[in-house]
């Protein structure tokens, strides 16, 4: 027997294939769209944080930089917004749900 | 000797701050992410009568025993990584095992929780959050979850002034190959005078609060860091997350009966971290919008010096407030 409540709401991963799961697909007309993406928008890019390159560091359990400076974390204070590119959706956005 | 276990994205940026906080206060940390389960993580837990789960989890590179947990922080890990030569039904099938195996003697640990994954999951849901604020003494805006164009159109005729409307899940998505998301918007005529495309899904809409400013109301254990964002352009004005460079930010100290609310709030709902959102109105009235039990707290910690990961820090090890 299968259970009705999904286990993923116990313990609460992103869902595969990422967190904004990527598609071609072109919106559809207005009688099968959500109505509330009419309000949809293409963020602006101009906000994005640009995240400096980094490794992570399995010793001190965080990420380094590849280069001299001050550690990754220390450069993203700023909030990501979601650029528009989705090769690099906004890992530091407003959290899961946001 | 007593860990704090770590769940989160390597690539969590602000989770580092976390992990150094703990760490420069000498405590021990073990960092995983659920990715790395199974091919980089070993799990060997054990129970029987005597005592609770006990075992390690084990990765190349340093091992804790279960036992030894006295802390979890769970922020928004990744799915499991299976083998690549599995079957879809038998990556299905692992990956279900695998939730329920690890997933379940890691939620399992009694020890203090930041925050416990099934409290979070559920305290995710809109509906939910607008109740329990409303029972915990706060203010809630009138507010409409619907399918059906014509209640959108009784709603809209019996609130005496703007309407809102925002998705009730997440805003942000791919399409046609490029990130889009939806912000609150202010409702016109127009936008009302078309309401296909109600009727296939649920919405939200909300009576528009008058706003002085937003408050970003940060929550961890027993410590309230309350910020003014001041937003300084129409499209922020509407919804700040729209014009991030449009913000000035202050400390305020939210009124008496909004902190009694929010603790209520977040024993109700079985929280010890969660951000949440005001508007304060010209006259002072603080208006609960949403929490988020996983929100991003680092840019307000930049902006505005309120120790927010050390706080995290001190709660995982039972510091008190």
């Amino acid at each position: 027997m299968t259970t009705i409540v999904h286990p993923r709401e116990a313990f609460p991963l992103a869902p595969e294939g990422g967190r904004i799961p990527h598609s071609s697909e072109a919106a559809t007309g207005p009688s099968s769209r959500p109505w509330v993406l009419r309000f949809a928008r293409i963020p602006d890019a101009a906000q994005a944080t640009v995240m400096p390159p980094a490794v992570y560091d399995n010793e001190l359990q965080m990420s380094r930089g590849l280069y001299d400076g001050p550690l990754p974390y220390m450069q993203t204070h700023n909030p990501t917004v979601p650029d528009g590119n989705v090769n690099n959706p906004p890992p530091l956005d407003e959290g899961a749900k946001d | 000797m007593p860990t704090v276990l770590v769940i989160a994205a390597r690539d969590d940026w602000p989770t580092d701050r976390v992990v150094k906080a703990l760490t420069d206060g000498g405590a021990e940390v073990f960092r995983m992410d659920t990715a790395e389960f199974p091919q980089e993580l070993t799990l060997a837990g054990r129970i029987d009568a005597r005592q609770g789960w006990l075992g390690g989890l084990t990765t190349a590179h340093r091992a804790v025993d279960l036992a030894d947990v006295s802390a979890v922080y769970y922020r928004a890990p990744n799915p499991f990584s299976l083998p690549a030569t599995m079957s879809e039904p038998e990556r299905r099938f692992a990956a279900a095992q695998a939730r329920a195996g690890l997933g379940g003697v890691i939620t399992a640990l009694n020890c203090r929780w930041v925050n416990h994954p099934a409290a979070m999951s559920r305290a995710e849901y809109k509906p939910l959050q607008l109740t329990t604020a409303r029972d915990c003494g706060m203010t809630v805006p009138p507010t409409l979850i619907t399918n059906a164009p014509d209640a959108v159109r009784a709603f809209v005729g019996d609130i005496a002034g703007p309407v809102i409307c925002k998705p009730v899940a997440t805003p942000v998505f791919i399409e046609g190959d490029q990130l889009k998301t939806v912000y609150t918007h202010r409702l016109s005529e127009d936008d009302l005078s078309d309401l296909r495309g109600i009727e296939t899904t649920a919405h939200l809409f909300q009576a528009w609060v008058d706003k002085a400013y937003e408050v970003r109301l940060t929550v961890v254990g027993d410590r309230l860091f309350a910020a003014e964002i001041h937003a300084e352009s129409d499209a922020a004005h509407e919804d700040w997350r729209s014009d991030y460079a449009a913000h000035t930010y202050r400390t305020c100290t939210p009124p008496d009966y909004v902190a009694k609310g929010v603790r209520r709030y977040m024993d109700r709902l079985g929280l010890r971290f969660a951000a949440l959102d005001f508007i304060v109105s010209p006259g002072g009235e603080w208006t609960f919008l949403e929490a988020n039990p996983c929100g991003q707290w680092d840019w307000i910690e930049y902006a505005t010096g309120l120790r927010i990961s050390q706080a995290i820090a001190d709660e995982l090890q039972g510091v008190p407030a």
